[in-house]
């Protein structure tokens, strides 16, 4: 007996994803040169799997931010935010965060993943009841674990379904607590947020969306998904990420709930945590200035994100879901898309290799993420290292793609 | 299995088909990722089509403890019967 024998099927699975070439999640940054470029193993890639939307991590004024905050500040806070972790900046960057949301309050975490375990444990306890979308972040199924509340899973973006299983809990004074993403990372498909909203109004639930990969996307400011589809005053809680859009790491949540900030005293993952390091903060809180202050940062980013969605849709390839920063080529089986992962690597293209059980339905997927920051001839590179593999492997017909991708719509 | 499960069982073996491509021959012993072609979101997603086919809420913190056929049917009794 070995406590790693419950690892075996893993092992086994994980050694033919290495057999097959270089290993996709070990993959290492020898040199980090911009938001869209690195070295990895000595060579020279374009980054088309991070999730660096507006291309914020190399920003000059940002950079400067945390350069002078760290001579001013020092490294790291070493304590909890209900100890001796809370700066003035901490402070400030929540006041922001809700101004910027027209919310009322907002907490900050050390990271998103724990943004979404502190409120959603902190929300929920045992007598309450969790509904969540069958294709939420491991983020949201891990807080609900947490919470020890009744947790349903309702079917894809489906506020049909979602009415039907609120409707089977029954009435009764009972909380129930609604969870779905803005923009789903994997597929890169969105939510009809108002449509949910609706429902839980119905049945007097909350709602809490998780906009990680939507904020400083989406929305005629910014503020993601609710804000495009005009819900944000239907939405309870809004979580969040600094290490998207943001550019940075860290989590938050924003609520005009009026008992919000009580949370600062019952989530765990929020209290027993060190806080953000005070550069991190600073470089966050420039950020979301650039984001208010540049809008023509998201308007670069959905001209690229269209031109490679066409491209590869034009070439007969299957992809996730409408125009997004987030494409999905979906693959037609696990083998097919470790072999296409390594081929497009050794183009000198990176994107994420999704792989089930970490994917909805059971997919196989190259998930592309598009940048502000990607130039023409990158966007032009990667969409021509797809077409070049795709008929090395037969996956798309060289001759007739554009009937292809006919018969795809 | 009781006489009164039995049915259940029918229709949970029957809803497992598409995860048998082996046709192995289900029963109420068959621990559902060990023994089939499952993972563990696949088996979220039968638990939204047996949630479904009866009517009912079967939480997932109740499924954590379901490994086997046998455990499946037995909770979708307990709990469309309790309905």
């Amino acid at each position: 007996m070995d406590l790693f024998d419950k690892f075996a099927a893993l092992t086994t699975q994980y050694a033919s994803i290495v057999e097959a070439g270089a290993d996709p999640f070990g993959v290492c940054m020898d040199d980090i040169r911009s938001a869209t470029e690195a070295v990895v193993g000595g060579q020279d890639v374009i980054l088309a799997g991070t999730n660096n939307y507006l291309g914020l991590t190399f920003d000059p004024a940002c950079i400067r931010a945390a350069q002078e905050t760290l001579s001013r500040a020092g490294t790291g806070t070493t304590g909890s935010r209900i100890a001796n972790g809370t700066y003035s900046a901490h402070r400030l960057l929540e006041q922001e965060l809700a101004d910027f949301f027209a919310c009322t309050s907002a907490m900050v975490f050390p990271t998103g993943y724990q943004a979404n375990l502190g409120i959603i444990s902190g929300l929920a306890g045992p007598e309450d009841y969790i509904l969540i979308d069958a294709h939420c972040h491991a983020s949201i199924y891990d807080g609900c674990r947490l919470s020890g509340a009744t947790v349903i899973r309702f079917r894809h973006n489906s506020p049909a379904d979602l009415d039907q299983r609120l409707s089977r809990l029954g009435g009764g004074d009972t909380n129930k607590l609604v969870i779905v993403e803005g923009l789903y990372s994997m597929f890169g498909d969105i939510a009809p947020v108002d449509e949910f909203a609706a429902v839980k109004n119905k049945h007097g639930a909350y709602l809490c969306v998780d906009e990680a990969h939507s904020v400083g996307v989406y929305g005629d400011t910014g503020r993601g998904v609710a804000e495009a589809a005009n819900a944000s005053a239907d939405v309870d809680f809004i979580v969040g990420t600094f290490s998207k859009s943001l550019g940075s790491i860290g989590g938050f949540c924003v609520s005009s709930h009026p008992k919000f900030d009580l949370l600062r005293l019952a989530s765990r993952p929020y209290m027993f945590t060190a806080s953000l390091s005070p550069a991190n903060v600073a470089s966050v809180r420039t950020a979301l200035q650039q984001i208010r202050i540049r809008p023509e940062l998201r308007r670069n980013l959905w001209q690229n994100a269209a031109a490679l969605h066409s491209g590869l849709s034009d070439l007969g390839f299957s992809l996730g879901a409408g125009v997004s920063p987030i494409i999905a080529v979906q693959m037609p089986s696990r083998e097919a898309a470790v072999d296409f992962w390594n081929r497009l690597f050794r183009k000198g293209v990176y994107v994420n290799l999704a792989l089930p059980p970490g994917t909805p339905n059971s997919s196989s997927l190259l998930r592309c993420s598009v940048l502000a920051a990607h130039r023409p001839d990158q966007i032009e590179q990667i969409r021509r290292a797809f077409e070049e593999v795709g008929i090395e492997t037969g996956i798309i017909d060289k001759s007739q793609p554009a009937r292809l991708a006919q018969a795809a719509q | 299995m009781q006489n009164d499960v039995e049915p259940i069982f029918q229709r949970t073996c029957a809803l497992l088909q598409p995860f048998n491509p082996r046709g192995i021959e289900i029963s109420p012993d068959t621990d559902i990722t060990g023994d089939l072609e499952i993972d563990s979101v696949a088996v979220l997603d039968l638990i939204m089509e047996v949630e479904d086919e009866y009517g009912i809420s079967l939480p997932m913190n109740l499924i954590s403890e379901i490994r086997t056929v046998g455990d499946l049917v037995r909770a979708i009794h307990q709990i469309a019967g309790a309905k």
